[in-house]
């Protein structure tokens, strides 16, 4: 997939977003300076642990940041617009309409006093000025599109009524009734069990295809992002400190963080976790000053305490932030760690990728 | 419906035992009215009637049960109102009393949700800030300091309302003129409740993540606030309700007196002092009618409002 993503139409671009929060005590600097390009069609995980600035990325795409947030510099460009110059008033017609959200939560996400039909009819019938009758059609089809039984009895039902599934898949039928062309998942399967999660994931990707959407996936789940991504974005400290496509990223990781996830990553065929990926990330209020991850890096040199690394060009789509990359330290030959090198071999020989 | 029902049950229940305890209160207390002398022989007469005195207490208690129950029955005034059936003395001292806490709770409720709504939507502001001090002031001082400072700013100091309850008034402005005072004096304590406890459903509200997902679809910013964090907010703040019209009805006892108003919450305050028992008992009862029935009307309505109470079933 990777070639053809070279000719493909880009939808959004990234560029140099940097989104700071006023806080008590100082600015969270949680996403620091983070480029991509979302192309059309193509399935985008970004990866990444716990406040690693996921969230606080497509937030800031969709224009919903919290009141404290500053976006401070960087652009998101979208169909000629740069979403970050527009104004609030204005915003709601590209949220929902262009670009759709499903949330982590779904158990929180609904309105528990609303009935689920008129959830998913609000915006239409506000919006697009349809009729109640009109609406409730196009209601009742997205909810069987989405896969859920007697959508004719559910439509005057209410949240509490359903399972997290159902739930879940209610939040999706919403983000697609104002017919979006890029879609947004924000960990759409965290909150929910191990068998249903499969399901949702199977139902994204049906309704990617069927209505060629273009998607970004937010996970901190590396399994997850095998059975889904095309691309893949790995985030750290508010970063991406390694993209490329999902081969690369799975069969030829080159920086150690994503090393360190794919370590950590559950494992079928040996059950067996390799390392979980020790200390903290580091607190975005003074964030290191060389590479975020040094502290946490066995594999950290001096430098890396003391500059940045730039992102080092693998191949074309493959590309990586790490001092290991740099001509002089790739002569030290400092490689993967052994355990995860088989364990890559292992999927290789199995497949494990869609791609 | 099984719901209703054990609710009426439960309230009826209350009551009984409200009523009960008024009977011992009645015939225990100290300084007793069957046979102080003060009391005149003919009234003695008549309460020994009543009482079924030469009976057994267990008939005593039933006798007395009885004629609340089925002739609102509540005894004779002694002190107040020598000889006078309680009941009609409440019935006659109603309308000011209703009249005013009344009014001050259809002042409250609209006052109190725009205070909140602004105080919501302005969260953090000088304009928050202001309101919040109001509020704390609202909430903790009594509503009788305020009566009494009203009453010496505005009618002393500045002589623009009358001092006292008009009974003479010939016109309706007039009588309304010299209630002013009460009324706000009762109003200020549910203004700020309900200020106060509607700005924190509603910021709670606001960052909710199905404001989030209102706005991810494509409603506006207030479109999602009117749509979405209004309508959750108003549901608990049925739950307010009760603690505003008790707070009104409280703070209408020491206000009436302030204000020479001859409503029940004066007469009650009046009736204590006089040691009139069954005067004070029997507004005492009504005052917990009137709580009881509150309570119940509220909490039925919650739970015709409430589509996770109604419908049934989980949380
Ligand atoms: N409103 C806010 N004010 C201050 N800091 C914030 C705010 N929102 C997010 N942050 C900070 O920004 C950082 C990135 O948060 P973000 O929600 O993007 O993480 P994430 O990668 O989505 O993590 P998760 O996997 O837990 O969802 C965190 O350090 C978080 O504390
Ligand atoms: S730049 Fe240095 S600290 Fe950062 S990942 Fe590479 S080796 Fe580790
Ligand atoms: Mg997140």
């Amino acid at each position: 997939m990777a070639a053809e993503n070279m000719n493909r139409e880009v939808v959004l671009s990234v560029k140099d977003l940097k989104v700071n929060f006023r806080a008590y005590g100082g600015l969270v600097q949680a996403v620091r300076g983070i480029s991509f390009d979302l192309y059309r069609g193509e399935t985008l995980a970004i990866v990444g642990e716990s406040g690693s600035g996921k969230s606080v990325s497509i937030k800031a795409i969709l224009g919903i940041l919290a009141n404290n947030a500053i976006i401070a510099d960087g652009s998101i460009m979208y169909d000629g617009m740069d979403l970050t110059k527009v104004k609030e008033d204005t915003f709601h017609e590209i949220r929902g309409n262009r670009i759709g959200l499903i949330f982590q939560d779904p158990l929180s996400a609904l309105n528990p006093i609303m009935k689920i039909g008129n959830q998913i009819t609000e915006s239409l019938r506000l919006n697009r000025k349809m009729k109640k009758e009109e609406a409730k059609k196009v209601a009742l089809e997205l909810m069987k599109s989405v896969g859920i039984p007697e959508p004719e009895k559910r439509f005057d039902q209410y949240p509490f009524q359903f399972s997290g599934g159902m739930r879940q898949r209610i939040v999706i039928a919403i983000a697609l009734a104002g017919d979006p062309e890029i879609l947004i998942c924000d960990e759409p399967t965290t909150a929910l069990d191990v068998t249903v999660q499969a399901k949702i994931l199977e139902l994204i990707n049906q309704i990617k295809k069927e209505r060629n959407l273009s998607v970004i996936f937010i996970t901190h789940d590396l399994g997850v992002v095998a059975n889904m991504a095309d691309r893949v974005n790995v985030m750290y400290a508010g970063k991406v400190v390694e993209t490329g496509t999902a081969e690369e990223i799975f069969f030829e990781p080159a920086h150690p963080y994503t090393w360190a996830l794919l370590s950590s990553m559950p494992d079928l065929h040996t059950k067996d976790r390799l390392d979980a990926i020790p200390g903290t990330p580091p607190n975005m209020i003074y964030p290191p000053k060389g590479d975020a991850f040094a502290a946490r890096n066995a594999y950290a040199m001096k430098i890396d305490y003391e500059m940045e690394p730039p992102m080092f060009k693998i191949t074309d789509t493959h590309a990586a932030a790490t001092w290991l990359l740099h001509p002089k330290a790739a002569a030290n030959g400092i490689e993967m760690p052994a355990g995860l090198k088989a364990r890559i071999e292992r999927m290789k020989r199995s497949g494990a990728l869609n791609g | 419906m099984k719901y209703v029902l054990q609710r009426i049950g439960a309230m009826l229940l209350t009551l009984f035992m409200v009523m009960s305890l008024s009977f011992m209160v009645i015939r225990l207390m100290p300084m007793s009215l069957f046979e102080n002398p003060e009391v005149p022989k003919e009234i003695q007469e008549k309460l020994e009637d009543k009482f079924h005195l030469n009976d057994p207490l267990p008939v005593q208690y039933f006798y007395f049960m009885e004629g609340i129950v089925t002739g609102l029955d509540f005894g004779i005034s002694v002190k107040l109102r020598p000889g006078l059936d309680v009941w009609g003395i409440i019935v006659s001292r109603l309308p000011p009393t209703m009249l005013i806490n009344f009014i001050s709770l259809f002042i409250s409720i609209p006052l109190g949700l725009i205070f909140g709504i602004i105080a919501a939507l302005k969260r953090n502001t000088w304009i928050d800030s202001t309101i919040s001090v109001f509020v704390i002031l609202f909430i903790s001082v009594p509503s009788f300091v305020f009566a009494s400072l009203l009453q010496y700013v505005l009618t002393f100091v500045f002589p623009i309302f009358p001092t006292l309850y008009d009974s003479t008034a010939t016109t309706l402005g007039a009588m309304m003129w010299s209630l002013t005072l009460p009324i706000i004096a009762l109003s200020l304590s549910p203004i700020a409740t309900l200020t106060r406890y509607l700005r924190g459903e509603l910021i709670e509200n606001i960052s909710s993540d199905y404001i989030l997902l209102a706005r991810t679809k494509g409603l506006s910013r207030p479109q999602a606030i009117v749509r979405h964090a209004f309508r959750n907010s108003m549901m608990p703040i049925t739950s307010t309700l009760v603690s505003l019209i008790t707070g009104i009805m409280g703070g209408s006892l020491v206000v009436e007196s302030m204000f020479a108003i001859p409503g029940t919450g004066g007469m009650l305050v009046k009736s204590i002092f006089a040691g009139d028992h069954f005067l004070t008992v029997a507004i005492l009862i009504f005052y917990s009618a009137i709580s009881l029935v509150t309570i119940l009307v509220v909490d039925l309505s919650y739970s015709l409002i409430d589509p996770r109470v109604r419908v049934g079933g989980g949380k």
